[in-house]
């Protein structure tokens, strides 16, 4: 019996209609002040409404790429709204869920999220822009960011690194000339620091996503240096964190905080508050993506004092690889009365001197470059590595969406004390076999 | 006296403890960053406006003013018509199947809101009503029908049933009683009513954002958490805009805040 | 409220003679009844039927597949520790805001001169948006030593960080915003008890906490019937304030059934797993009420 009720797969529009087709009927006429999205306007010409749902880390970028957009394409109206990321997943995945996708929203870069480009991709949700022109110089590294069986979804200005973002001022007050090249350096530039009465590292490990930016920023030089496949060998089952890299990585996570390197109660202190410590000077760094930077510049009374060098997680400086993903993107919804228009305004974000625009708003390398690309000084120490020491970001791997919470969490347990490596490990590889 | 008098101490120093968080509040809304890194528990010195301006501005809060006000009074009304003449009915109605009835309304109390949340976004879009003040407005009428019928029922069990039925011996409907004669009566409760699902509607975050995201109809909740989503870092910015957006249902709560007392009051008697 | 009470045997009588089967028409209900089945009723019912689904919450693929969802919550380690956060939260919330709640009621019952300016403080956070409370104790409760909380009490505490700290901290923000809210709902109880009870009880030599046990507190029943429901209910329900102080961390320190449901549902994308679990939590949350009802009502009669 349940073994029937199991196969009985029914589609999920029917099974919607099947249970509200009565109550809508009878509503469906009663009252409709919906604002119609074409509206004849001046010259008897339509005017397209799109509707956009992102990120507020996207507002920058596209507020000014919208009046831009207006500018080009007069008969195109983008309505935008932003709010927090965990807001916004609920909003748009509702949506989603009812089958009323807004025609362009946030959309993640690769696989490990629940707003990740495959899992919507999967689900039939997101247009195919594999005719845009410039899904072709999408470089083969980030493929399976924007890429699902060969077609692309998702459109993202470029990438951001993960490294440690540091306040000259201190690092100088500190009498430390140059940046760490390599782990045994960084420790002990981290010790002279110490001594010169300030926070070497501020965490803000009570803010989720924050927690994962350092185990990110080492594994890199831990797992893959050491075995570029890792995450192909992972996905077939031959390997896991606990038999890899991550063990190590997560060992010298820990060795940071067992040296007094970070502030007291990490867990207890937010992303804005450690944000405002490096601004300050009160600390002289935080790890952090670089996306972030014109958050640290805005909070620091000279945003110069403020630049980036890449975490070296090795034992010497050749063997350093670094993190850099794909920055957060949107994508048009597949089905819907606005597809063409919304698809249209995607191409003309993949246009070069937007790509530009986008990517300097959020102090990110664009995904192709030309002459007039311009790229964020505090990010030209991570130029040499892009190339072929750089991996994207871990979660854009991983095949579901627990595994990256699950991270959060272990961490913020090492980070209190409550848990063991071997335990967090083991938590992190059951998620991912789910 | 002097007993009075200590309790009175007592009590003062109690609400002065009780009012640190909004201490905390109003004081780094009016502190530029230097001030709040430095001297985050003193008085703003000197105090500096320039937060709200900005949160102003940046949060694009006039219209959403509108916005929140025109959903919320219009369902305030819509609760209080449809809640009161359910509830005149649900408290003199003598059947097993009325009080069943009356059950099946608080049931909705104890549902959490997840469970329906996307069938009634299918619902909701299916009637052509997602980004509009009709599809919120039916939303918070639906969804705050329950409290407001057992807070409207509890009172209408207490009073007498003379009132009505003298008028109706004068010759008058039932429609003409309830009206006229029992809900001038149902005042107090109405004040309860009134404050505490406009504290609801008004403060209601997440199903506006899901609803109105985009429409450029947002209510006052969307604007301010979009706005404290992209100054994070900047407190004082931040808690200008919590602050402004908190302002309007403080000063209906003031305006209203006898009511809230007297309504419990006569509502528990029952 | 009750100028008639005196008069109310005859009339009633006489009156109920000729209009005894008139209640009111059920066509008062009626719109009330449409829009909450609407709006309540139909997307509750038909959002339990994915609770033996797979669904994921996007896209077409559904399967049935019976209980094996709530098989799953039953050996779900997290799930089944957040139900363990849940009922902890509820007690302190429902003990502590109840307490300071009937204390503060008292207090602002007595005539002081300020009595209407304190009722009104202690009353404001309940006006508040939940949300922003949250934003401003995550502020108020940061580990700097110099501001906020630590700086005010000169202590050293990790409010939302440590682990055996947090849920803590989270019953005292709720406490803070919503114990005006029990206050205004036991001085409305105290407002019904007569003068005259006390000035008997006084003349008989009853001391005040006697007279608090022997006259006030049988008649506050009603009132802490409502009190004790309404607060058992929020907080099993509650959601907003975890989500955004903690989010259910550090670790999995303070996360309760609702923020798991919601995890599951939008970040996990397990949809039909998160129905099951609303749906055992709103069977929970019925199954306390009904309790509490009963148990009250009955105390209520013997008071």
């Amino acid at each position: 019996m349940t073994d029937l009720l199991h196969d009985a797969r029914v589609s999920r529009g029917q099974f919607l209609r099947m249970m509200g087709g009565l109550a809508a009927a009878a509503f469906a006429t009663a009252c409709s002040t919906r604002p119609q999205t074409s509206t004849p306007s001046g010259g008897g010409q339509a005017t397209t409404e799109l509707k956009f749902i992102g990120v507020s880390d996207q507002k920058a970028p596209m507020d000014q790429l919208v009046a831009a957009y207006q500018k080009a394409k007069p008969s195109v109206r983008i309505t935008a709204s932003y709010a927090p990321t965990d807001q916004v997943q609920t909003s748009v995945r509702t949506q989603l869920g009812a089958g009323n996708a807004p025609d362009l929203h946030v959309v993640y870069p690769g696989s490990g999220s629940a707003m990740s480009m495959s899992q919507i991709a999967e689900a039939g949700l997101l247009a195919d822009l594999s005719a845009q022109a410039w899904t072709r110089s999408i470089p083969e590294g980030f493929k399976p960011a924007f890429q699902l069986d060969g077609k692309t979804y998702i459109h993202s200005a470029g990438s951001s690194v993960i490294g440690a973002v540091y306040n000259k001022k201190a690092f100088e007050q500190a009498g430390v000339e140059a940046p760490p090249t390599t782990w045994s350096e960084f420790l002990s530039v981290c010790d002279r620091l110490k001594k010169a009465g300030l926070v070497p590292i501020a965490l803000g490990a009570q803010t989720p996503w924050v927690t994962q930016l350092i185990t990110y920023a080492l594994v890199p030089s831990t797992v893959y240096a050491k075995d570029p496949t890792f995450d192909d060998k992972q996905l077939a089952g031959q390997t896991s964190f606990a038999q890899s890299g991550w063990r190590e990585a997560m060992e010298m996570y820990l060795e940071l905080q067992k040296r007094g390197f970070f502030n007291d109660n990490p867990n207890g202190t937010t992303f804005e508050q450690q944000t405002s410590m490096v601004a300050t000077g009160k600390a002289a760094m935080a790890v952090q993506v670089s996306a972030v930077l014109p958050d640290f510049r805005k909070a620091a009374s000279s945003p110069d004092d403020l630049s980036m060098f890449p975490l070296p997680g090795a034992g010497d400086a050749a063997s350093v690889w670094i993190p850099a993903g794909v920055v957060v993107g949107l994508g048009a919804a597949a089905k819907g009365a606005n597809v063409e228009e919304a698809k249209a305004f995607i191409d003309f974000l993949g246009k070069q001197e937007n790509i530009n625009a986008w990517a300097k708003a959020i102090a990110a390398i664009p995904l192709v470059q030309d002459a007039s690309s311009t790229i964020d000084p505090a990010v030209e120490s991570f130029l040499p590595f892009t190339k072929d020491r750089a991996v994207p970001f871990m979660d854009q791997r991983w095949p579901n969406a627990e595994v990256q919470p699950v991270h959060f969490a272990v961490i913020q347990e090492l980070l209190a004390g409550e848990s063991t490596i071997d335990e967090a490990l083991r938590k992190m590889d059951e998620a991912y076999q789910k | 006296m002097r007993r009075t008098f200590l309790l009175e101490i007592v009590m003062i120093a109690v609400a002065v403890a009780f009012l640190f968080p909004v201490y905390t509040l109003v004081s780094l809304s009016l502190k530029d960053p230097a001030q709040i890194s430095q001297s985050p528990l003193a008085l703003p010195a000197p105090p500096t406006f320039a937060n709200f301006t900005e949160a102003w501005t940046a949060a694009a809060l006039g219209p959403s003013l509108v916005n929140s006000t025109v959903i919320t009074v219009v369902s305030l009304v819509a609760l209080i018509a449809l809640g009161s003449f359910a509830s005149y009915f649900l408290a003199r109605v003598r059947t097993r199947l009325g009080y069943g009835l009356y059950v099946l309304f608080l049931l909705g109390i104890v549902l959490p809101f997840q469970l329906g949340m996307i069938p009634l976004y299918g619902l909701v879009n299916d009637l052509g009503l997602i980004g509009t003040h009709t599809g919120m407005i039916l939303f918070y009428t639906g969804i705050q029908l329950p409290f407001t019928v057992f807070l409207y029922t509890g009172f209408i069990r207490a009073l007498p049933r003379e009132y009505a039925a003298a008028a109706q011996i004068d010759g008058a409907s039932h429609f003409v009683a309830f009206t006229r004669v029992v809900f001038p009566l149902l005042r107090p409760i109405t004040g309860t009513v009134l404050i505490l699902n406009a504290v609801f509607i008004w403060n209601d975050f997440f199903t506006p954002l899901v609803y109105l995201g985009g429409s450029g109809y947002e209510t006052v909740p969307v604007s301010v958490f979009a706005f404290v989503g992209q100054y994070v870092s900047q407190h004082g910015l931040v808690f200008a805009g919590l602050v402004l957006g908190a302002v309007p249902i403080v000063l209906v709560f003031l305006a209203l805040q006898r009511y809230v007392i007297k309504g419990f009051a006569s509502g528990l008697k029952g | 409220m009750t100028p008639l009470t005196a008069s109310r045997a005859r009339p009633a009588r006489a009156s109920r003679r000729r209009f005894s089967v008139t209640s009111p028409p059920w066509l008062f209900a009626a719109p009330a009844l449409v829009v909450y089945a609407v709006v309540v009723l139909y997307p509750a019912v038909s959002g339990v039927v994915y609770a033996f689904t797979d669904w994921s919450g996007i896209g077409e693929d559904m399967s049935f597949v019976g209980l094996a969802q709530f098989r799953t919550l039953l050996g779900d380690e997290q799930a089944m520790g957040s139900i363990g956060n849940t009922l902890l939260l509820t007690v302190t919330i429902v003990v502590v805001q109840n307490a300071v709640g009937l204390l503060l009621a008292l207090g602002v019952h007595a005539r002081l001169k300020s009595r209407a300016l304190l009722r009104v403080v202690f009353f404001a956070p309940v006006v508040v948006s939940p949300v922003m409370v949250a934003f401003l104790w995550k502020y108020i409760y940061n580990p700097d030593p110099s501001s906020g909380l630590n700086g005010l009490l000169g202590l050293r505490v990790d409010w939302l960080g440590d682990p055996s700290v947090a849920l803590w901290s989270i019953a005292g923000m709720v406490v803070w915003q919503y114990a005006g809210y029990s206050m205004v709902i036991f001085l409305a109880g105290l407002e019904g008890v007569a003068p005259e009870l006390h000035e008997a009880a006084m003349i008989d030599g009853a001391g005040t906490w006697q007279r608090f046990r022997y006259v006030t507190w049988p008649l506050l029943a009603p009132a802490v019937t409502i009190n004790v429901m309404l607060s058992t209910i929020g907080g099993l329900k509650l959601f907003d304030q975890v989500f955004a102080a903690t989010n259910g961390g550090p670790g999995y320190a303070t996360e309760t059934l609702s923020t798991v449901l919601y995890k599951q549902a939008f970040v996990f994308g397990k949809y039909g797993y998160s129905t099951a679990i609303a749906l055992v939590l709103a069977l929970f949350v019925a199954a306390v009420s009904l309790v509490q009802v009963y148990y009250f009502r009955n105390r209520e009669v013997a008071a």
